[in-house]
């Protein structure tokens, strides 16, 4: 009785420290908020507004998005007559769920293994990403409003078009690294060149799909505010809307996580091999949250640029410029590895 | 005639753009109101909110008729002392019998505030304002009760500056004080 062995206390101390906070639930938590506020800001900017800016009004309106989270935590909760209630409750809980388990398998340090060591923690991730836009097909269907509905159909068509240049993306970053996992990815950059050098075509592909499955603009297709009222999220209201809002943000963590250990080097400027919770866990993990958290604010920016593309528009350069670009990816990686290696 | 379309150049488009937005992102030229530190002055003919006089309506429903969007619907009531109505018993829904009377109620969630209702109205009962920035915390609050629809609306933000717009050669769109 109440005898635990310490070896096992202090291996679930740190899996809770990976769970809680690199890159775990707090760090989403504020990255999400921090983000949803800089694209208000920036798209406010640009288009000669001034954004958020009543809520906390000394340091530019920062709290706006605290605000708007307990706002919809208190709001009330309409469910139409006619949804599938079960489906429409449930959907977007599972959705966030899913973008969020998805972090578990992206490493942010050398020595990082929760649950399970794994060597293949990148197919496994991407296997949860993936899983995300079903759900949002399921929002759209369980809703039974047009609106919701053609949402859905569209988030479809998307998916299907962008999916197939993202992995083959992927998988020209695995023919070059040799491996399924992100730790032994990460050292092979730091002992040669980081990825965006290596594969250029391959950096690029990922940046658009990113933006297409996050909804960044232009490809903000399946929530068009002036053609459908707000896509899948027509019906939701409080703190369901606010879940649903909130997932393309965490998707778009994730994808720049991967995007910044796949091709910006990692922890690059970091090398130190420590197996210690700070210098093998902390201090890259902030490098590598450093990161992904420029290239979510670069693919935030977009959104005070560009107009939205039609869907015939999207779905076709997803299926001929992008495929192109993912394909000669490939090629690229293994002309790279028959000739540098 | 018709021109032949050059094919596009995917790059220099795209980078013009992003370029652009940049630029406005350093260098902001920000023409908003600052709105709820200063409102804009309304004009006089400006179609807000708006409630009726009790006592001036004379239930002929010419509003409920007139009404595009169906958000009028008419209240049956008692004509009780003083020419003041009182609610009629439950159940009643339609006004039959000695001083039973109609009155108008709107449902905020389907007016247009295309003020028909308020040009038909054969007594001129109805009181228009300019309030035209309330918000509704619940679903139930856009279909008032008669009693809650009497109630004059209140202006949000009094003590804001007024302003009048004007067109500024630098910035585009300026304001000046109200006179």
């Amino acid at each position: 009785m109440g005898i635990i062995p310490i070896p096992l206390i202090i291996w679930l101390i740190e899996d809770l420290l990976y769970l809680i906070i690199f890159p775990g639930l707090v760090t989403i938590l504020v990255i999400v908020i921090v983000i949803i506020w800089l694209e208000r800001k920036i798209a406010a900017k640009v288009q000669m507004r001034f954004g958020p800016l009543w809520v906390s009004k000394k340091i530019g309106g920062a709290l706006q998005s605290l605000a708007d989270l307990l706002r919809y935590s208190f709001q009330e909760v309409i469910i139409p007559e006619k949804a599938d209630k079960l489906a429409f409750i449930l959907a977007p809980g599972l959705m966030f769920a899913f973008a969020t388990i998805a972090l578990i398998f992206i490493p942010v340090g050398p020595y990082y293994s929760v649950l399970f060591p794994s060597y293949y923690t990148i197919l496994f991730s991407l296997a949860l990403i993936i899983i995300t836009p079903i759900f949002a097909i399921t929002v759209g269907w369980a809703s039974d409003n047009k609106f919701s509905f053609i949402g859905a159909l569209r988030e479809g068509f998307l998916l299907i078009s962008y999916e197939v240049p993202f992995l083959l993306s992927v998988v020209s970053m695995i023919i070059i690294f040799r491996t399924y996992d992100y730790i032994s990815a990460v050292q092979s950059q730091l002992s040669f060149l980081p990825g965006i050098i290596l594969n250029p075509l391959a950096a690029l592909t990922m940046l658009i799909v990113m933006i297409r499955t996050t909804g960044r603009f232009p490809f903000d297709i399946t929530e068009a505010d002036s053609e459908l009222v707000l896509g899948l999220y027509t019906e939701y209201s409080a703190l369901f809307f606010g879940v649903g809002m909130a997932t393309p943000y965490v998707e778009l963590y994730n994808f720049s996580l991967i995007f910044s250990l796949l091709f910006l080097g990692g922890w690059w400027p970091f090398t130190l091999n420590v197996m210690n919770p700070i210098y093998g866990l902390i201090l890259p993990g902030i490098i590598v949250v450093i990161k992904a958290f420029i290239v979510m604010a670069i693919l935030v920016f977009l959104r005070a640029v560009y107009p939205r593309y039609r869907l015939d528009q999207a779905v076709r350069s997803g299926w001929s410029y992008v495929l192109l670009l993912s394909v000669l990816s490939v090629i690229l990686s293994v002309g790279e590895v028959v000739f540098l290696r | 005639m018709s021109e032949v379309r050059k094919p596009r150049d995917p790059v220099t488009g795209h980078v013009k753009a992003l370029a652009k937005g940049f630029k406005y992102l350093v260098e902001p030229n920000r023409m908003t109101l600052d709105y709820p530190a200063e409102t804009m002055k309304l004009p006089p003919n400006y179609r807000g909110f708006f409630t009726v006089d009790d006592k001036k309506c004379i239930g002929c429903s010419m509003c409920e008729m007139v009404c595009p969007p169906e958000a009028i619907t008419m209240v049956p009531r008692i004509i009780g002392e003083g020419g003041k109505t009182i609610p009629a018993p439950e159940g009643e829904k339609e006004a039959k019998g000695p001083k039973r009377t109609k009155r108008p109620v709107v449902n905020w969630g389907k007016c247009i505030f295309c003020y028909f209702c308020v040009d038909v109205c054969p007594v001129d009962a109805f009181i228009p304002t300019q309030v035209h920035d309330l918000a509704f915390e619940k679903d139930s609050e856009y279909r008032p009760s008669y009693e809650e629809y009497l109630k004059p609306p209140e202006e949000p933000y009094k003590n804001a500056k007024k302003v009048v717009s004007k067109a500024d050669l630098k910035r585009g769109v300026g304001y000046d004080p109200a006179p």
